[in-house]
């Protein structure tokens, strides 16, 4: 039971921290706290989804052409809204409350666009992964493991991205001074609009990876959104690593406190966790005190 | 205008008796968020938590204990007001996007009780029926028009009071706090009190909201607290315009009577107040009130242009 329990974490976890990564990559590189971030993931979800019908190509085939099609999204919001609410400087809680509001106002604008375009009903999509895996006690369908192996892929092709290529370096220096970058001659703005492209691609993944696992629906984004800021809080604003492991472990938490005190507070539960950590480490469980 | 809304019902039908009283509910609620936005500096999607507690509060004080309408309200208003200094003090010393989360991972709570808490509140299906307040001073409140009465001494009596808080030593204090929370602690505020003091307040206000909308609507549901209920209040107060009393008011009267009005657009209103969020913090940030400013400063040419700017604080 406790071993079942802990696997079912652990694959809700990966997913968790997927769907984390894209947000915090954001939050590193431009200081932005993207409420839109959720329905990133469900226009990925239904990209996917109407590729598959349209073209009648499996999931796995859809999948990077939905990715490029959400980068795009995602592009095109960094530049028609939140670049000219940038320009002014990042210390102004006014400029900073702008950005915010701005994107709450594409959360409505992409929810409302998805609805109107494919309805409210909840669709069916099938990643065509079928088969069960027993491992002692603990039984898993091949399907939750593959998603877990995709995600543990994307999770390390970002790493890779960051820490090996002359891009990420770029983002990095942009993440930890973005004047000194600018000094130095950094193209920032492009540089951002690369991290808001990886951004939309990770979202899409992630969205088209949980709607196979539950379902494609318009209101699929609210949870995600929810779940990646607590987990970027978890592991700090920003942080590769700290996403990772935040997701793992506020998966495990979920899973175990639904399990053994009540499935119907769950959440309840999880966002108790949150406020606590939160008024011991104003920033963050990692995070920097700024 | 005053006199306007107090004539309105002898000269409209049963149908837009509702919508005027709709559209002031949403005044309250807007003002509310107004003094969070415009005075105390923050974005707070746990608006709509407070207006719950206010609406349940009351409504199942009325319902499981048979009190009085009048009885319930004062003990509901407490209530939203303890968990607000109670809720203030914990979250308000964090900054930006952590206290969004925060107020975002309260509003989810207090939601979640209500849809799971069933024996108490009826869960997701409902708590009903919500009567009309009880006649109180040889006044009843049974009909459209009478309750709409009562919903407009309630907004009334609201601005006057936020409007003389403005005008006083805390409402200063507070604008002091919003403009450079720093210099104002250098200069001997005590900001962490003003700003717990400002939450209190709009959470009162939001009460006082949700008093009226269990009434109003004769039914409570857990779907009518979501975060976009917040949403929606911070569109009114952004496209009002942020940091003036009358600006929410005029958002909400654009937002919810406007609308309705014009009924083909009523399936297309949340994508129309996503882009309105949009299209204000981008081009308008100060809101209606700005644009007015700017409209009238045109007109006036004698008059400076920067008015506007100077207006916003006194609001």
């Amino acid at each position: 039971m406790l071993a079942q329990q802990l696997a079912n974490g652990l694959v809700l976890g990966g997913i968790y921290a997927l769907s984390a990564l894209g947000f915090t990559l954001i939050f590193g590189a431009a200081r932005v706290v993207n409420f839109a971030y959720g329905e990133l993931l469900m226009l990925g979800a239904f990209f996917t989804f109407t590729i598959m019908s349209y073209l009648d190509v499996p999931f796995f085939a859809a999948l990077p052409f939905a990715m490029a099609g959400i980068a795009l999204v995602s592009v095109i919001m960094f530049y028609t809204t939140l670049k000219p609410l940038m320009q002014g400087s990042f210390t102004s809680l006014q400029g900073e409350l702008q950005i915010i509001l701005a994107t709450l106002g594409l959360l409505y604008v992409f929810r409302e666009a998805a609805i109107i375009t494919w309805g409210t009903a909840p669709r069916q999509m099938s990643a065509g992964i079928t088969g069960i895996v027993e491992v002692g006690d603990v039984v898993m369908t091949n399907h939750r493991l593959a998603v877990l192996g995709i995600t543990a892929l994307l999770v390390v092709g970002l790493y890779l991205l960051l820490y090996k290529t002359k891009i990420g370096k770029a983002l990095r220096a942009i993440a930890q001074n973005r004047h000194g970058a600018e000094a130095i001659g950094l193209n920032v703005d492009r540089i951002v609009a690369v991290a808001f492209a990886i951004s939309g691609a990770m979202a899409c993944a992630a969205g088209a990876l949980l709607g196979t696992l539950y379902a494609v629906e318009p209101s699929m984004g609210g949870s995600p959104l929810i779940k990646a800021f607590i987990i970027v809080i978890f592991g700090g604003l920003g942080s590769v690593p700290g996403a990772v492991a935040g997701g793992l472990a506020i998966g495990l938490f979920e899973n175990l406190t639904g399990a053994y005190i009540s499935f119907a507070f769950k959440d309840v539960f999880t966002f108790f966790l949150l406020i606590a950590i939160l008024l011991v480490r104003p920033s963050g469980l990692f995070g920097r005190v700024h | 205008m005053v006199l306007l809304l107090a004539a309105a019902p002898a000269a409209l039908g049963d149908y837009q008796i509702y919508l005027l009283t709709l559209t002031l509910i949403w005044a309250i609620l807007a003002l509310s968020m107004g003094l969070v936005l415009g005075f105390v500096g923050q974005i707070n999607l746990g608006q709509a938590a407070f207006v719950a507690i206010g609406a349940y509060v009351s409504a199942l004080l009325r319902i499981k204990l048979g009190f009085d309408f009048w009885l319930a309200a004062p003990i509901a208003l407490a209530a939203v007001v303890i968990v607000a200094a109670l809720v203030g003090l914990l979250t308000l010393r964090l900054r930006g996007p952590f206290f969004i989360l925060v107020m975002l991972a309260f509003a989810e709570i207090v939601r979640l009780v209500i849809a799971n808490w069933q024996d108490m509140t009826n869960g997701p299906l409902g708590l009903r029926p919500v009567a009309p307040p009880e006649p109180i001073l040889g006044l009843s409140f049974d009909t459209k028009t009478s309750f709409y009465y009562l919903v407009l001494v309630v907004l009334g009596a609201s601005l006057l009071a936020l409007w003389r808080l403005v005008l006083s030593r805390t409402g200063r204090m507070l604008i002091a706090v919003r403009e450079d929370e720093i210099l104002a602690e250098f200069v001997g505020i005590p900001v962490m009190r003003h700003k717990v003091i400002g939450l209190c307040i709009a959470a009162f206000v939001s009460g006082l909201g949700g008093l009226l909308l269990g009434p109003f609507l004769t039914v409570l549901a857990p779907s009518q607290f979501t975060i976009s209920a917040s949403v929606d209040m911070i569109v009114m107060v952004v496209v009002g315009g942020v940091g003036t009393l009358i600006g929410p008011l005029l958002g909400a009267v654009f937002l919810v009577y406007v609308p309705e009005l014009l009924s083909f657009t009523t399936h297309y209103r949340p994508a129309m107040m996503g882009v309105l969020l949009i299209l204000v913090t981008l081009f308008a940030p100060q809101g209606l009130v700005g644009l007015a400013q700017i409209a009238r400063a045109k007109l006036t040419p004698c008059k400076p242009a920067n008015g506007a700017k100077e207006q916003r604080h006194a609001g």
